[in-house]
């Protein structure tokens, strides 16, 4: 793409942004070398440029000064790059004939100690920018049609709060979960801090709800299995794997269950129950229909029994169901798929999995739960003895530096308050048992937790800063801790009846590919990366799909359904759009240049370029709707046909030379 | 004998296995199509052509290689009676003569080549160049998929499974869809009734001579490397470079006989072509850059064939080429420049280093590669050198029968030599079958022609975006779009490919669904593609010459491919002129002609017979008119040949076998009178004296009609004058020796034959019973490339080897002394040389322009110290029939004087006398020896320019028995291709006379080339015989009335091309 | 060419006062905001490295890594996604691709191949990108100014460089190179289309072939293009032998890339083909 033929006329602004960028780069010695380039008409240094009064001293020199190409050198176009195109477009000029000199956070703020390199620099950079600005041209974005329909992809108490603000507000909105109800970790939950509400009281009322609500589709026992096109216009491949019972027949009488012969660990029990083949998660599941487990059912791994298909007086017993694939157009994601409690048996100096009476957080919460294998009474699973003296270690998995065993570096934000929640309950219910708390800091940031966690001490139990190298089992099965208290500096020997660990919130099995389905960056540690920390918490950089829960970090349930309702709103504001635009950055292809080798078309990650027959060869056609605008195609183009929008080789070249053109 | 076994088995198979593509491949393969038998040639290269097509020019014409040879590679691959079967081996032969069972493999080629349509794309993009090119011998790199050459037959790509790396491109880009990555070796057996083994040669690898350093130094190239080098399709465009560094090499050195005559590496044999070759290269590059100084360093100069010796001695005179005799030691190289040291012992015996920029390795031919496990699958013999076993008297047959052999295969040769044993191998493979004949061949049967009486011009337009190749450059739809506005335009549409299957198919609809009248295809060149569009036209009923077609490939896309507009312009011009050309188009008529199936053979000799008895052998009346009593011609003083073989044995049972043949009429001591008519309906006046031996009342005048004639006249031996020729008894010919040799008159008693050194005075004179050695001086070229006769005989220097081994034979003691200028003992006839040289046959060379001199014993004019090694140390006083022979030899730079007992004169062969009636009968050209003058010096040996007239033997120039008897198959299996079609369609494009403009001057009798024009005596005006025109409107520009115009290309018509164009 | 590198500094000799040029090219999803972090974190590198944005590492044509070189640049840094990470799924893996052989051309004309650098960098490393900028500052100080002559370790003077960067960008613009370059993976990963895996090997030893001829190639065209040459000029000016320059001369001869300009002495002359006036 050459530029006009007419010289163009440049507007450079460089920002002081405040001391931020003045304090350390001459500003008006950048201006000035910047106002000596060709093409810049008139180059100002402003306060702070994306103010108001910033704004408005570029809209008013766009009028006056006939610009047509407007430079910013400020803070980081990932910022405000948005913003001042919307600002080119208020003033009727084409959005992308701005380019921005990045002074800020790669130069100001990393060259601090050394003013005159970085004002040097600053110069080279608004020259570049300059040198591109000269040749960008205007583009129009294309537009895109919108699915008023979103996705939620994940069932817990994240999915189903988004699910449920999206439905309400009259959204058609599909709830895939991977499990045969929806319900996620907090259905398993007995009580929840700090209120100790019971959990599964008020989370299936909203269950309820999203079952009935008529906006809701639930999709369970379903995977996503692939995504394509772009916001507004997302087409979703689901998986629904056959549960060989039609859900609309069984009403949930459980007779099958109970001729079924085959008897499978409990995993909503954290194993610690058992449950048919054929069987209900929990007797409040959404949908409420019974599930075949298609890896113990006798006759589907055997070829004979089909007892409970005899029994099923209504018929509901399906056993030629299959799995489907539903492709489900949307317009919008919301990506809710929660956590999975650490692993604790990687760390094995606790002995979890070893030593029967070790258990976790969640296994406690089973068993502390009426509805448990239990039945609420404190039984330790080694020998149904009630423990007397229970010690719980925080921090399983969690704030672990060196990162080992798959354990996170950060904090999981919620085992405090939960272990605090669950020594509460121990004492409550056993007031005359002795709970030690193992911690590393007590983090009990949140409205009501400080008090909550004082009120604990009170009872009784004792908590320990220190975080024990091990636990030892005794011959009687009792458990050996020897840690020391940091804050008297003693060394305490210890014997427990049970041990609890405060594991870790990690992030959920079959994120990485759920990640790459989508399209999403993950974060360091490893759940997904939001749009901005602060200022974009619910989004990611894929527009159109959005976040909520523990899939973007630990969170505790009041957290997770907030960010349920931002997402949902945010998910809500895409579809109610009529139409989307999307930036043009895709590939111009020269077709006289095109020899048609498919490079790009094999290349191309979206399936975004398509090689067709013509009168003149194959030729290389962009199709600009799946087009992300990467540039892989015009990187590779081995016939050099290919031009990016906005990113053209003549572009980078210019800049290049600016660049290295010595000042 | 080729021609006398008949199939054994009950079942004769109508169709023949060529195995090989090269030129006597495709020979054979035209020759045996066009008389009625089915081919599958089977070649193993992805294309035909073979090592013809690699060559840039041919001795002694210096024509184009691939001009003269891309007709005939398109023949073989558009006849409907040949498969071409590429990239094919044959693994298992079964059965026996006139029904085998051939198993051929055939190779996965990658592409499918009837869907590639060689547009090339993909190898101009393929990745790959990592396989050295082969077909310009290793200079320079090919991609993975190619072509050998251009004009390739099959036009389709292969790929190089070897070096390809599987990226995937060519698929990608391949419109046509060809690409087949899944291809896979395929079986086939198909069924055949004969073989004709045609493999070629391959050459030696020089880098076996480590003394010339090749593969050492960059400027030692082999002659095939230089032969690409000076080719314009070569990897230099023709420019004489030098490999080191590009520069353009001043002094050029041509070593000889690399790999041949060589008992270390290589073969013993002469590999007869390199020293013509070598003489063209240096000649060619001589014109390709004037400055060169090319020097063949030589051992002998075989420039034995027919206008070999003149075109050396042009070489000499006007290209400057200089001649070395010697047999370089060594080359080596001066490392800063690349340059040569060719290090050789002169003449006169010093030791000579000379510098040159380039050195040319003639090198070898050696038997093909794999020529064992030919003959493993075939089961036929091979000869100590590795080729073909064959018989001296039936040099096509292999020791298998029912498989024969041409070309290479059999022993080295050149281009007509091989030219003419294919159409031989053709004729004896068409005798064994001709019971089959007509079988398995498939005949295309048109619909009747549209009557269009009152239709006028409803023309369609087709163009061709060939791929990219023309569409890439030129506009396409907008040529479509201005097709249409054309006056007569009713259609027009545009085409991926015009010439593709379902375009085909496509015109044909389109001519039903529009009426059309007139078909214009613009697309590549008419010179490869206009027969298919002719016939697809003819197919849907529309005359073949209601047809144009414009070149905007070939002549625009190709050419302008930076200027697309203008392109774009050019391309609606030309379909413009195309479209004025149609609208003046006329249907024309392809007069088929009837056929007499009988031939007049001309001369009873060796190639007389063979070609009578090939004639009847194939089914057809032959009349062998013989102007001698006897049959046998020249043969009959041949007694042995070189090998042995008893040829007057041989004589005997194929006279026998002639008179016997009821198809066969004999005419001896008759001559041919006269002889009229054309190419399929001759009709000779003969005048027969054989009832009366000579008597002038016996004299009896036959009328024959005949389709063919094939002149066999043969030749004469040359009868010396000088040299005490005809004046003393002990000088005699090589024939009048070998005849005494032969009847036992030599040798004579050997009882005193124990005599000393001093009885050398008395040595015995010819029929002198009294016994010491015998001294034979033999001089050869006698009445041969002298001022008179500049020609070599070709086979005298044989003749005498032979002659001196049978002396040897029976007289071990006798000195045998053969004095000569070249030995040209060519091909497998060197080892006989060698043998002879072994068994003590002294061989002194003398300067050309001194021929020794006879004289009696004591008459020697002998100078100065010239006799020192004569037998005057003996005293020597009885000069009684004892002769002397003083010579120079070159060797010693002495004059010698050898006293000889016997005098052989090597005399030479001269024409008949009787030529010249036979050529003005028949109308054909003598050269200026007053040889007859073939059609084509390189592919067209054994025909006349004439049609429907042949020649074989010595009348076309002097050979060796097994050359006569191959020639002799060739012209009858020529004459068989003729007499089988029964009818011969001609083209329909030909000359008309307008009889009221024509004055009857005869200008246009002279001009045409073809004979086809006589003044009707009549009218006095000017007839073309139709049967005879070949189109080509000579006589039409010659014509000073304006009265011939060429259909097809009338005035009219060029003219409304000219005005469209303009 | 590579035999020709000149024999160079010892490496890891400091040079003082020499403050190497290097241009980045950033991709604006991790490797940008990782250098944006840098700057929010306040983490300070050296001011030597200039940046320039692209959308995606996958977006930086061999071209463009070989471009600075011909203005100037000491060094280039090409920065992306972690593995697995792109936010175009693959981008980073076109360009690790790219990255390595461009590598071989520079190797192959005796350019340091330190002086293009490839890695990672996430949005959250900032501190990394910090580190990572000065640590390769330092190494490019320690290869001497391109083109330094002998204060550089590839001991090519400033003229000698700036060819090689034009022979290499003329290469690296290659149909034949880049459609490779963009196979290679697919190649040795998912296979050919014979359904074999073509092995590192025998595709490093094609790459290898294409480079050298693509190089002698885009040498004989720069040089060509200057002034009318022979093959002996040419072959001498890059120091490899003649025989190799005559067959890529004859070639783009062939190809009408070159033409006959006149015969000196007994030698040849070609000029670029549309250059002679």
């Amino acid at each position: 793409m050459q530029a006009s033929t007419v010289q163009p006329r440049i507007g450079v602004y460089v920002c002081h942004c405040g001391l931020n960028i003045a304090g350390v780069v001459d500003v008006v010695a950048v201006r000035e070398s910047a106002s000596s380039l060709d093409g810049v008409v008139i180059a100002r240094d402003n306060k702070y440029t994306c103010s108001e009064v910033g704004q408005k001293t570029i809209a008013d020199d766009i009028r006056e000064f006939g610009l047509d190409r407007v430079v910013i050198a400020s803070c980081s176009p990932r910022l405000h790059e948005k913003t001042f195109r919307a600002l080119l477009e208020k003033c009727g000029m084409n959005p992308f004939l701005l380019e921005m000199a990045n002074i800020r956070e790669q130069c100001s703020w990393v060259h601090s100690g050394d003013s005159e390199a970085a004002t040097e620099k600053a110069k080279a950079l608004v020259r570049s920018a300059v040198a591109r600005a000269r040749l960008l041209t205007p583009l129009l974005r294309s537009e895109g049609r919108v699915v008023p329909k979103v996705m939620v992809v994940g069932g817990g108490v994240a999915g189903i709060s988004a699910a449920l603000y999206l439905g309400n507000m009259g959204i058609k909105t599909y709830l895939v979960e991977r499990q045969p109800s929806i319900g996620g970790h907090m259905a398993m939950l007995d009580k929840t801090f700090p209120t100790l509400d019971c959990s599964l009281c008020i989370l299936s009322p909203k269950m309820v709800e999203v079952a009935e609500n008529e906006n809701i589709e639930v999709l369970s026992y379903s995977e996503v299995e692939k995504v394509e096109g772009q916001v507004g216009d997302f087409r979703v491949q689901v998986r629904r794997k056959a549960r060989y019972v039609d859900e609309d027949k069984c009403v949930g009488c459980g007779d099958c269950a109970a001729k079924c012969p085959v008897r499978v660990p409990d995993e909503f029990n954290r194993s610690m129950g058992e449950r048919k083949a054929i069987y209900i998660p929990f007797p409040q599941a959404i949908p409420p229909a019974y599930v075949i487990d298609a890896e113990h059912c006798r006759y589907l791994t055997q070829g004979k029994c089909r007892v409970c298909e005899k029994v099923c007086e209504r018929g509901a017993v399906v056993f030629d169901q299959t799995d489907r694939v539903e492709t489900i157009e949307v317009g919008a994601i919301v990506v809710a798929t929660g956590f999975q409690p650490y692993d604790a048996s990687k760390k094995p100096q606790y002995g979890y999995g070893r030593y029967p009476n070790v258990i976790t957080s969640l296994d406690f919460e089973r068993i502390i739960c009426a509805d448990g294998p239990t039945h609420g009474k404190l039984k330790r699973p080694g020998d149904q003895a009630t423990p007397k003296r229970i010690a719980f270690i925080q921090c399983v998995g969690s704030r672990d530096e060196h990162r080992l065993d798959g354990a996170g570096a950060y904090c999981s934000r919620v085992c405090c308050m939960i272990t605090a929640k669950q020594a509460f309950m121990i004492k409550e219910k056993y007031p005359d048992s002795e709970v030690y708390v193992y911690y590393t800091d007590m983090r009990t940031a949140g409205k009501g937790f400080e008090e909550f966690y004082q009120r604990g001490r009170g009872e009784g139990i004792v908590f320990v800063r220190g975080k024990p190298g091990e636990v030892r089992e005794e011959e009687d099965g009792s458990l050996r801790i020897t840690s020391e208290d940091l804050d008297s500096g003693c060394i305490l020997d210890l014997s427990f009846d049970m041990v609890v660990l405060a594991v870790g919130l990690a992030p959920p099995e079959g994120l990485v590919e759920l990640a790459q389905r989508l399209n999403l960056s993950r974060s360091a540690d490893g759940f997904l990366l939001e749009g901005h920390p602060k200022l974009r918490p619910f989004e990611t950089s894929i527009d159109g799909i959005f976040l909520a829960g523990c899939v973007q970090f630990p969170k505790d349930i009041p957290d997770s359904v907030a960010q349920a309702g931002g997402a949902a709103a945010a998910a809500a504001a895409t579809c109610s759009r009529q139409k989307i635009e999307m930036d043009p950055l895709g590939p111009v292809i020269d077709e006289d240049l095109c020899i048609g080798c498919r490079l790009c078309e094999m290349l191309c990650p979206y399936g975004a370029i398509k090689v067709e027959k013509t009168d003149r060869g194959y030729k290389a056609r962009s199709i600009e709707v799946a087009c992300k605008g990467c540039g892989v195609c015009g990187a590779s183009c081995s016939a050099r046909a290919i031009t990016m929008k906005h990113y053209s080789n003549d572009q980078i070249v210019a800049q290049t030379k600016a660049l290295l053109e010595v000042s | 004998m080729a021609c006398e076994t008949k199939c054994p088995g009950g079942k004769t198979v109508g169709a023949v296995l060529v195995v090989g593509g090269g030129i006597g491949g495709m020979q054979a393969a035209l020759d045996l199509a066009g008389s009625g038998f089915f081919v599958y040639m089977v070649e193993a290269r992805p294309a035909i052509g073979g090592t013809m097509a690699q060559l840039d020019k041919t001795f002694p014409t210096n024509d184009c290689s691939m001009c003269i040879m891309s007709p005939k590679l398109v023949e073989c691959g558009r006849h409907l009676n040949i498969e071409v079967i590429t990239n094919s081996t044959v693994e298992k032969v079964e059965g026996e003569a006139g029904d085998f069972t051939v198993t051929v493999v055939n190779r996965p080629r990658y592409v499918d080549p009837e869907k590639c349509t060689g547009c090339g794309v993909c190898a101009q993009h393929c990745p790959v160049g990592a396989a050295r090119d082969t077909f310009n011998a290793g200079l320079g790199k090919r991609p993975s998929i190619y072509i050998d050459y251009p004009q390739a037959v099959p036009l389709a790509y292969v790929i190089d499974r070897d070096t390809c790396v599987g990226c995937g491109l060519c698929e990608n880009m391949c419109l046509a869809g060809a690409i087949r990555y899944d291809d896979v070796p395929r079986e086939r057996k198909i069924s055949v009734g004969a073989i004709v083994l045609a493999p070629g040669f391959r050459a030696f690898d020089p880098s076996l001579r480590q003394e010339y350093g090749y593969g050492r130094y960059p400027n030692v190239v082999t002659s095939m490397e230089f032969e690409r080098i000076l080719s314009a399709s070569g990897p230099y465009e023709g420019r004489v470079l030098r490999p080191s560094d590009g520069d353009i090499p001043e002094k050029i050195a041509f070593i000889q006989c690399v790999g041949s005559r060589d008992r270390a590496h290589g073969g013993r044999y002469c590999s007869s072509v390199c020293c013509m070759y070598a003489t063209k290269e240096a000649v060619i590059a001589k014109e390709h850059a004037p400055g060169v100084q090319a020097t063949i360093f030589y051992m002998d100069m075989r420039s034995y064939g027919k206008g070999f010796d003149a075109y050396v001695e042009r070489a000499k005179k006007e290209y400057g080429v200089r001649y070395v005799r010697t047999r370089v030691a060594e080359v080596s190289e001066v490392p800063a420049t690349h340059n040569l040291i060719v290090s050789f012992e002169s003449e006169d015996g010093r030791v000579v280093k000379e510098e040159f920029d380039l050195v040319v390795l003639s090198v070898g031919l050696e038997a093909p590669e794999g020529a064992g496990r030919l003959a493993e699958v075939f089961g036929i013999q091979l000869d100590e050198n590795g080729f073909a076993r064959t018989d001296a008297l039936d040099p096509l047959a292999t020791t298998r029968p029912g498989v024969y052999v041409c070309g290479a295969m059999q022993g080295p040769k050149d281009i007509p030599e091989t030219v003419t044993q294919a159409s031989g191998a053709a004729g004896a493979a068409g005798a064994l079958l001709g019971s089959a004949r007509g079988t398995l061949v498939r005949e295309k049967v048109y619909p009747p022609e549209k009557d269009l009486r009152g239709v006028g011009p409803r023309i369609g337009v087709f163009i061709c975006h060939c791929g990219i190749n023309i569409g890439g450059v030129v506009d396409v739809p907008a040529v479509v779009e201005y097709a249409k506005t054309l006056p007569n335009v009713v259609y027009a549409e545009r085409n991926l490919y015009t010439c593709s299957q379902d375009t085909q198919k496509r015109i044909q609809e389109k001519i039903e669904e529009h009426g059309l009248t007139r078909v214009v295809v613009a697309s590549c060149t008419p010179r490869t593609h206009e027969p298919l569009f002719q016939e697809t036209i003819r197919e849907a009923g529309l005359n073949h010459y209601l047809f144009a077609m414009a070149n905007i490939r070939d002549q625009c896309s190709w050419v302008h491919m930076h200027e697309p507009e203008k392109a774009t312009e050019k391309a609606k011009d030309l379909v413009r002129a195309a479209v004025a050309k149609a609208a003046l188009l006329e249907p024309l008529e392809r007069l088929p002609i009837e056929v007499k199936r009988s031939g007049l053979v001309i001369g009873g000799g060796l190639a007389g017979m063979i070609a009578a008895l090939d004639l009847a052998d194939q089914g057809f009346q032959a009349y062998l008119v013989e102007a001698g009593s006897e049959l046998g011609g020249h043969l009959r003083r041949i007694h042995y040949t070189l090998g042995g073989d008893d040829v007057q044995a041989y004589l005997r049972e194929l006279t026998a076998r002639v008179v016997s043949n009821p198809l066969i009429e004999v005419h001896t001591s008759s001559e041919v009178m006269e002889i009229a008519g054309y190419l399929g309906n001759f009709r000779s006046r003969i005048v027969d004296r054989s009832q009366g031996n000579g008597e002038a009342g016996a004299i009896r005048e036959i009328q024959l009609e005949h389709g063919v004639v094939i002149v066999a006249t043969g030749a004469a031996e040359f009868r010396p004058s000088g040299f005490l020729y005809g004046e003393h008894p002990a000088v005699v010919t090589q024939s009048e020796l070998e005849e005494r040799l032969a009847s036992g008159a030599w040798p004579l008693s050997r009882a005193k034959a124990q005599a000393g050194p001093c009885d050398e005075g008395r040595r015995l004179t010819l029929g002198d019973e009294s016994g010491g050695r015998r001294s034979v001086v033999m001089i050869q070229c006698v009445g041969s490339r002298d001022d008179e006769r500049s020609y070599c005989s070709r086979v005298c220097c044989s003749e005498a080897v032979k002659n001196a081994i049978r002396l040897k034979d029976v007289d071990p003691d006798a000195d045998v002394y053969i004095l000569y200028r070249d030995i040209r003992t060519y091909g497998g006839r060197e080892t006989y040389f060698e043998e002879a040289r072994r068994r003590g046959v002294v061989f002194v060379r003398y300067p050309e322009g001194q021929m020794p001199v006879v004289s009696r014993w004591g008459d020697a004019a002998t100078g100065d110290g010239a006799s020192a090694r004569t037998g005057d140390s003996c005293g020597g006083g009885d000069s009684d029939g004892r002769l002397v022979v003083e010579v120079t030899d070159t060797l010693l730079d002495e004059r010698l004087a050898i006293p000889a007992d016997v005098v052989v004169l090597s005399a030479g062969i001269v024409p008949n006398e009787g030529n010249r009636r036979i050529a003005q009968v028949l109308k054909v050209p003598l050269d200026e020896s007053g040889f007859f003058l073939e059609a084509h010096m390189k592919l067209r040996p054994v025909d006349f320019a004439t049609e429907g007239v042949f020649l074989a033997g010595l009348a076309h120039a002097p050979k060796t028995i097994d050359e006569t008897i191959a020639q002799a198959h060739a012209a009858a299996a020529r004459a068989c291709a003729v007499l089988a079609s029964g009818a011969i369609a001609t083209e329909g494009i030909k000359s008309e006379v307008m009889k009221s403009r024509c004055a009857g001057c005869g200008l246009c009798v002279e001009a045409c080339q073809y004979k086809a024009i006589e003044i009707d005596p009549k009218d006095n005006v000017a007839k073309v015989n139709s049967a005879l025109c070949k189109g080509c409107g000579l006589c039409a520009a010659t014509c000073r009335c304006g009265a011939i115009t060429l259909k097809g290309f009338t005035e009219e018509e060029i003219l409304a091309e000219v005005s469209a164009l303009c | 060419m590579a035999d020709l590198a000149v024999e160079g500094r010892a490496v890891g000799e400091r040079q003082e006062g020499f403050e190497p040029q290097v241009v980045g090219f950033l991709c604006n999803w991790c490797s940008y905001a990782g250098a944006d972090l840098a700057g929010t974190s306040r983490l300070a590198y050296p001011t030597n490295l200039r940046v320039i944005r692209v959308m995606c590492s996958g977006r930086v044509d061999p071209e463009i890594m070989t471009e600075p070189f011909l203005h100037g640049a000491d060094a280039v840094m090409v920065l992306g996604c972690h593995p697995g990470d792109c936010h175009y799924l693959s981008g980073n893996y076109q360009a690790e691709q790219r990255v390595r052989t461009v590598w071989m051309v520079l190797d192959h004309l005796g350019i340091d191949r330190g002086r293009l650098y490839l890695d990672w960098v996430s949005a959250a490393e900032g501190a990394r990108f910090a580190d990572m900028v000065s640590e390769f500052v330092e190494r490019v100080k320690a290869l001497g100014p391109a083109g330094g002559g002998p204060a550089s370790k590839e001991g090519l003077s400033r003229d000698e460089f700036t060819f090689r960067a034009e022979v290499s960008r003329r290469v690296v613009a290659g149909e034949r190179f880049r459609w490779l370059v963009g196979r290679n993976k697919a190649l040795s990963e998912e296979g050919n289309v014979y359904g074999e895996k073509v092995s590192p090997e025998k595709a490093g030893a094609l790459m290898q072939s294409v480079i050298a001829d693509e190089c002698v190639r885009a040498a004989i065209e720069v040089l060509a293009g200057e002034a009318p040459v022979s093959v002996r000029d040419i072959a001498s000016r890059l120091g490899i032998s003649a025989q190799i320059v005559l067959e890529q001369a004859a070639y783009l001869k062939r190809r009408g890339i070159i033409e006959l300009y006149d015969v000196l002495g007994r030698s040849p002359r070609y000029v670029l083909a549309g250059a002679r006036a």
